[in-house]
């Protein structure tokens, strides 16, 4: 037990998690001796693979943002609302607590999402002059808000369904939608795959007394 | 020997793999990981018997909560209404496919799979756990519960409901019917469900 001068890892000592049932394995054994899985202590290609996930949600969320996202008729009148126009609509209608709740879920939450994964994952590779328990609060909050990006497609589901009433009002998505599913799909997928032990192998290296 | 007494006494955080001497704890408390405050392990409170009314009342109530409208609009004296997996098929049918399916997935098939898997492993635990055949059954479920639990999306479809509502209203009357009722009651099952479940206990069944 000379090892003591840093924190006791897991890896140190031989064992691991099971990735999938959290059981106590020890490294040595070579699969899990619960659910059969095979147990490693790292997943070091998980940052590539996280970045690579990112990259392509961040390239989507121009289209997702750029290109209408409904299609709404209305007596013959025929206006193309892209997520932030929208939202801009919904603020002059007076609906004000609606827009506010669209506006994290659709264009706040998914932006956060990719900045605050690049960070992370910058993080892990170099040295960033913040502490990291913020950026694993960060790391849980984002995995947590992630999924409400979906109330929008959900909106347009519902409104897709209930207007159809040809030229006299009518409402149908357009092509930002499917971009905007993508970055939902993606960004939660970067975050799945990512291993975030490989942020803390990097504590004992001197600057960290966080 | 002294190995599996030290497997025993300690807890690895899943986060950053520091290793924590495992206590125990008073109920309703969770112990938290000392370096980066994940969630590391709470006392285990997972009654079988409530979660299976829990289930059959969830299961019960998802075929009205489907089938039913969840929204009526009243428009110029003609009436519209929509199931969950009727506003899917009207995104897909313009096209948008990938939507169709995620909101199909996240709202109509990941709910029902999850109220189905957690039916059958509370099944599994009250009367079959010795079977072999079952238990491979019940480690096969329990490996893809994280994934349908994080796929559906019961209650941002509830909050979904009322933002179209607001939205709508101006312009429309709007109506709820059974299926918004039956509906509501099936988030508030799920959601109850899923705070009675958890999974490192159902695994731990296993090792019993």
């Amino acid at each position: 037990m000379s090892k003591l001068s840093r924190p006791p890892q897991g890896e140190s000592l031989g064992l691991t998690n099971c990735p999938t049932c959290k059981f106590l394995c020890h490294l040595d054994q070579g699969s899990c001796p619960r659910c059969g899985q095979a147990v490693q202590s790292r997943d070091r290609t998980s940052v590539q693979k996280s970045w690579a996930l990112l990259i392509t949600a961040a390239i989507l969320l121009f289209p997702a943002n750029l290109y209408p996202i409904t299609i709404m008729t209305s007596q013959g009148q025929v206006r193309q609302d892209t997520i932030f126009s929208g939202i801009n609509h919904l603020v002059h209608l007076d609906l004000l607590p609606i827009a506010i709740i669209l506006f994290t879920a659709s264009i706040l939450v998914p932006m956060l999402k990719i900045f605050g994964l690049a960070l992370y994952l910058t993080a892990i590779s170099y040295r960033l002059p913040i502490s990291k328990k913020t950026l694993m609060a960060g790391f849980h909050i984002i995995e947590w808000i992630g999924r409400w990006s979906m109330l929008d497609l959900f909106v347009i589901s519902i409104t897709a369904a209930l207007i159809n009433m040809g030229q006299i009002w009518d409402a149908k998505p357009a092509p930002a939608a499917t971009a905007f599913a993508l970055v939902i799909l993606l960004t939660q997928l970067a975050a799945k795959v990512l291993d975030t032990r490989l942020l803390w192998d990097r504590l004992e290296s001197k600057d960290d007394t966080n | 020997m002294k190995t599996e007494v030290l497997d025993k006494s300690i807890v690895l955080c899943r986060a950053c793999d520091l290793v924590v001497r495992k206590r125990a704890l008073p109920t309703g408390v969770r112990a938290l990981c000392p370096r980066c405050h994940t969630n590391l392990y709470d006392t285990p409170y997972c009654s079988v018997n409530g979660m299976l009314a829990l289930c059959i009342t969830a299961l019960v109530l998802y075929f009205p909560a489907n089938f039913f409208p969840v929204l009526e609009m009243h428009f110029l004296g003609s009436i519209r209404t929509t199931t969950i997996a009727g506003g899917a098929m009207a995104v897909a049918a313009q096209g948008y496919w990938v939507v169709g399916i995620a909101v199909l997935v996240a709202a109509v098939i990941a709910p029902g799979l999850l109220i189905l898997s957690i039916l059958t492993q509370v099944l599994i635990v009250k009367y079959r756990l010795k079977i072999p055949f079952f238990r491979n059954i019940y480690k096969k479920l329990l490996k893809q519960h994280s994934l349908l639990a994080q796929l559906s999306m019961l209650e941002i479809y509830m909050i979904s409901i009322f933002v179209s509502v607001f939205q709508l209203s101006d312009y429309t009357d709007l109506y709820f019917g059974i299926g918004t009722f039956c509906f509501t009651m099936l988030f508030i099952m799920v959601i109850f469900m899923q705070r009675e479940y958890d999974i490192e206990h159902m695994w731990s069944v296993l090792d019993e």
